[in-house]
């Protein structure tokens, strides 16, 4: 089966971008407002509807769809940041955040942009979006890729340098860092918090309608797909949940073992790849590949 | 801790404990005989899935068959009662299933139930139908778990189990595809397994050599190493019993990869809508060497399905039903008859017996619903279309399994 | 031990007993059954809240220590004869010693770590109990046939109201012991800060690996349950969505308080089965409300229903400040759950 390994590791690698575009978004909001955003996935949905409901229903063209979805997901990061977030955070400020109550809030928004959708009468059927790029497919070698998966790639990598580039350059990125790591001390020093976390949201949530126009043509539509939030987990976990090009490396790192398992073990052991991913960097490296080493950041 | 705290709580403890079982012990077994039938009315539970991931099965199933039973009603009933119908939401999981059963049962007191689209649901029910002797008639489950082995009171699979597909299909691929050689390609659930075990059978007992079995997860996203697989296996036939969206991707890689030429046999569950599925492969070039399976006449009998259609639509105007509506059609059709057959003198053991004889042709459905003694599947044969993206063709003849081939 | 079991303790533990032994007699089955789901999602949840209430370890494996306890209660009694009274002990026991094992490496990590870890633990464990064909029937689902306690045969939902309520009993006063012990109070202060018991001389590790193991072995308590009353298992209902319900229960309930949670458990537990009584053209939004309920608990409800009881009729303290926010929680009432 070895020489079944070229297409799968290629078509593993453009998976695991997607994967990786969506762990972005969640590390992005990790990092900055120490959130877990358990309603990743459930963003990547709701872009993706969007961007149907414009091209099917309202019949606009690609660039305004898209245009209307970032503005859209940007919209909802930053009101459930806002009104629900601000909310839960604030009530201790300094105090080192507590986990459930930000967990649970986010399973709830996951819900929540679940039913929204489900709402609508026919939306229980599989959709599809039209790609954004068409045209024949490319052969490498003994390798195919389609036109989409080239987008997919280039929409990665361009993602992750910008966001390395606002986080360790820019203004504004240098005060998200700082928010993060010190509210407290950040808000001392003149840098508006509750609108810092905003942008984190805001950011976030437009990469993950971006991941969802990117995703929705080549793994279909559901109201369900936001499980495809495991596997992005499992990708900022290999890259150490802190990093950016650690999201990216992890999320292709997971996209090639889960073919190479799938080619050369079995399909069934699949599903079961990315956790068991989680597992073991968790037991033996828990920092990951490019994380910082956990300690205790707030007492 | 004061011992005498200690001894206060052990006493209640034991007192409550002793009341308990003396209680337990001297329980009553009392049941009246067959609720939910008077002289002018007879109460059918009705349930399937009205929300959640799964309704697309059972909105329109279930509306479909409400429909049937109006229509007996507008006739005058039968037997001079007329239907009254419960109807719940079971979301297709087992835990809202087994609670809406027992409720239909022991607080709506209904005669017999008639619901449920997803078998390990079903399954979950089956017992305590069973101990309370109500029948039950499976909406649209295919319902493998729960019909094999035959348990007295569920009935069921009205538009085929997994076997009857796989074995339809095996036998397409064997008698007019001629193949030799055939992958297999399930999902790792109660379905796959049983549609793999008859479809493995079926081609092995007819000498083709099985050269690729795939079993894959219902939530995959990358279908690239399965196919890969099958590709490499070198196969002539490939028969898949997935899931409509882990359909659309393998029947996109399968033209990706160039395997067209290898006819793609595909079970019911994974296109219960022919269009949206040549829209969601988006390639019709992906599908000229495509067939599956269909249990009702709809497709090649356009009266029938103008038939069924407009009397939705005169029902429900709101609604335009998916073409996987018809499949709720068949449970209610052999529900009523067997009601009619068994006759004015009604009682759950008499719906019972008449079930059990029941052998229905009906103008929906590729062949008879028919049940026996130690027979609660319904249907045992299907068509198999071709399908090119635009236009179905029904191949000659209907395709059946046996009954026994791969049980 | 600190302090006694109170009065009203003794009579929460004698009013579950009463209602264990005459519902079965009041109620048709439906209630009953009912009755016995959220008897066995209380012991779910409580068994959870030791670990997120009391010690602060936000942990997701629960769910699988469940199907151990499913699983093994009716493998051992359908395929070893054992009787129901030897088979869960053991299914129970197995669960903590799995949590015992898991509690190892992951008691090392942190908040979204833990979190992550046991949540991937939880999905292998199901991805065992489905792909392990000869032991568990697989995704085939494995029917379980009656259980029998020295030949009081359990086949109905109302035989097994009883024990399953006796089960219940026991669970809630070993808990309501624990609370009182002194695991339970090295437990609240781990979960109040780290470093604060540490230099209190408090192993930490050591009684975090302990409430992790015991929770285990409440979750495969649970899973005998469910034999009780139940008969058929499939590994579909070990996934992510029953995790969410536990947790959800003991969110929206209150949660490090045993009345809290227990509440939650009702509340949460009912919620389905009273939008029963919707009319059909609002089922579609149920899942939009649940996540509303979700998302408003934890904005306004930081100590779940039960908070919000409990300063209704706690007398009004005399500061002035608490009066003017809806905020609350800033401080951490260790003795509030041991109340």
């Amino acid at each position: 089966m070895l020489f079944l390994l070229p297409q799968a590791i290629a078509s593993g690698i453009v998976t695991g971008c997607v994967y990786a575009l969506i762990a972005l978004a969640i590390v992005i909001v990790f990092k900055s407002t120490d959130v877990v955003n358990f309603a990743g996935g459930e963003l990547v949905m709701i872009g993706a509807y969007i961007g149907l409901l414009c091209i099917v229903y309202f019949g606009a063209r690609y660039d305004v769809m898209v245009v209307v979805v970032l503005a859209a997901m940007i919209l909802i990061g930053c009101l459930f940041q806002r009104i629900t977030l601000e909310k839960i955070t604030g009530r201790r400020f300094s105090a080192s955040v507590d986990l459930v109550p930000l967990v649970v809030a986010t399973i709830g928004f996951s819900y929540m942009l679940k039913g929204i959708v489900r709402i609508f009468p026919y939306t229980e059927e599989v959709r599809r979006l039209p790609p954004l790029v068409s045209g024949a497919p490319i052969f490498i070698g003994p390798v195919i890729l389609q036109w989409q998966d080239v987008a997919i790639l280039v929409a990665t990598m361009l993602v992750m340098g910008l966001l390395t580039y606002f986080f360790q350059f820019s203004e504004s990125g240098k005060a998200l860092r700082a928010t993060s790591q010190n509210p407290r001390a950040a808000a001392l020093s003149g840098i508006p918090v509750a609108r810092m976390r905003m942008l984190a949201w805001a950011l976030a949530s437009a990469i993950s309608g971006l991941a969802g126009i990117l995703l929705a043509p080549k793994l279909l539509m559901t109201p369900d797909m936001g499980g495809v939030v495991m596997l992005a987990f499992a990708a900022a976990i290999v890259g150490g949940f802190t990093s950016l090009p650690g999201a990216v490396v992890g999320g292709i790192v997971i996209g090639i073992v889960q073919n190479v398992i799938g080619v050369l073990m079995t399909p069934q052991a699949i599903s079961v790849t990315p956790f068991f991913i989680i597992m073991v960097v968790l037991v033996l490296r828990p920092q990951g590949l490019f994380g910082d080493i956990i300690a205790l950041k707030k007492v | 801790m004061k011992r005498s705290s200690f001894l206060r709580v052990w006493t209640c403890l034991a007192a409550g404990l002793a009341v308990g079982v003396a209680i337990a012990a001297t329980a009553p077994a009392a049941n009246a005989a067959d609720p939910g039938i008077t002289d002018t009315e007879i109460k059918i539970g009705l349930f399937g899935p009205l929300s959640g991931p799964l309704v697309g099965y059972g909105l329109d199933p279930l509306n479909a068959s409400k429909m049937m039973y109006e229509e007996v009603n507008k006739a005058g009933g039968i037997n001079g009662r007329k239907i009254k119908l419960v109807i719940e939401d079971d979301k297709c999981t087992p835990n809202d299933l087994v609670a809406v059963v027992k409720k239909l049962v022991t607080v709506d007191n209904v005669f017999a139930l008639h619901g449920g689209s997803c078998t390990a649901a079903v399954a979950a029910a089956q017992d305590y139908v069973n101990r309370e002797k109500v029948p039950y008639l499976m909406l649209n489950a295919a319902g493998d778990n729960a019909v094999f082995p035959p348990t007295k009171y569920v009935f069921g699979s009205f538009h085929g189990t997994q076997r009857v597909y796989g074995g339809a299909l095996a036998n397409f691929a064997v008698d007019a595809l001629k193949a030799k050689k055939a992958a297999i390609i399930v999902h790792d659930d109660d379905y796959g397994n049983a549609n793999l075990k008859t479809t493995k059978a079926i081609l092995e007992s007819k000498g083709v050599q099985v050269v690729a079995v795939e079993r894959i997860p219902p939530n995959i996203n990358d279908l690239t190493a399965p196919m890969l697989r099958i590709r490499a296996a070198n196969p002539d036939v490939i028969l898949s019993g997935a899931y409509p969206a882990p359909t659309v991707l393998i029947a996109q890689k399968y033209g990706e990869y160039g395997m067209t030429k290898i006819p793609l046999l595909i079970a019911t569950q994974g296109i219960p809508s022919p269009p949206a599925f040549a829209k969601n492969v988006g390639d019709n070039n992906a599908l000229v060497n495509v067939y599956h399976t269909w249990s009702f006449t709809d497709i090649a009998n356009e009266d029938v399905h103008k038939k069924y259609f407009s009397l939705y639509k005169s029902y429900f105007p709101d609604r335009t039903p998916t073409p996987f509506m018809v499949s709720g059609l068949p449970s209610a059709l052999t529900m009523i008859q067997a009601l009619k057959d068994a006759g004015r003198n009604l009682t759950r053991e008499s719906l019972v017996a008449a079930l059990e004889k029941i052998n229905l042709k009906t103008d929906i459905m590729a062949g008879p619903l028919a049940f026996g003694p130690d027979r609660r599947d319904a249907l045992r044969s299907v068509f198999v279309l071709k399908f090119d993206g635009k236009t179905e063709k029904v191949m000659p003849g209907t395709f059946s399994w046996d009954g026994k081939t791969g049980l | 031990m600190y302090g006694r079991l109170q009065t009203r303790e003794i009579a929460a533990l004698v009013a579950i007993l009463a209602f264990g032994c005459l519902l079965p007699y009041a109620a048709p089955e439906y209630f009953v059954y009912l009755g016995n789901s959220l008897m066995m999602y209380a012991i779910l949840a409580l068994g959870l809240d030791l670990l997120l209430g009391w010690s602060g370890q936000f942990a997701f494996a629960h769910i699988a220590f469940f199907g151990v306890g499913i699983y093994g209660t009716a493998i051992l009694q359908q395929r070893y004869g054992l009787p129901f009274l030897v088979s869960m002990p053991i299914s129970a026991a197995a669960a903590g010693m799995l949590g015992w094992l898991i509690a190892w490496p992951s008691t090392r990590l942190r908040s979204v770590y833990l979190a992550l870890a046991t949540y991937a633990f939880a999905e292998c464990a199901q991805w065992v109990f489905r792909t392990w064909d000869s032991v568990t029937k697989g995704s085939d689902g494995l029917r379980i046939s009656p259980t029998a306690i020295f030949g009081y045969v359990i086949n109905s939902d109302q035989r097994a109201f009883p024990v399953v309520a006796i089960l219940l009993c026991l669970v809630v006063l070993s808990l309501q012991y624990l609370t009182k012990s002194k695991l339970g109070r090295h437990l609240c202060a781990i979960r109040d800060s780290e470093h604060v018991a540490a230099a209190s001389g408090i192993d930490v590790r050591q009684v975090k690996i302990t409430a992790f193991t015991l929770s285990a072995v409440y979750a495969g308590i649970a899973g005998g349950v469910y034999v009780l009353f139940q008969s058929f298992v499939n590994p579909d209902v070990l996934g992510a969505s029953q995790l969410v319900l536990v947790l959800t229960m003991v969110v929206v309930g209150g949660s490090g308080s045993l009345i809290g949670v227990t509440l939650g458990v009702v509340v949460v537990g009912l919620l389905p089965e009273v939008l029963r009584l919707a009319p059909s053209t609002l089922l579609v939004w149920q899942e939009f409300v649940y996540g509303l309920i979700l998302v408003l608990v934890v904005m306004f409800m930081p100590r779940g229903l039960w908070g919000v009881m409990n300063k209704w009729f706690a007398p009004k303290p005399a500061m002035a400040l608490n009066a003017s926010t809806k905020t609350d929680g800033d401080t951490v009432d260790a003795q509030e759950v041991g109340r």
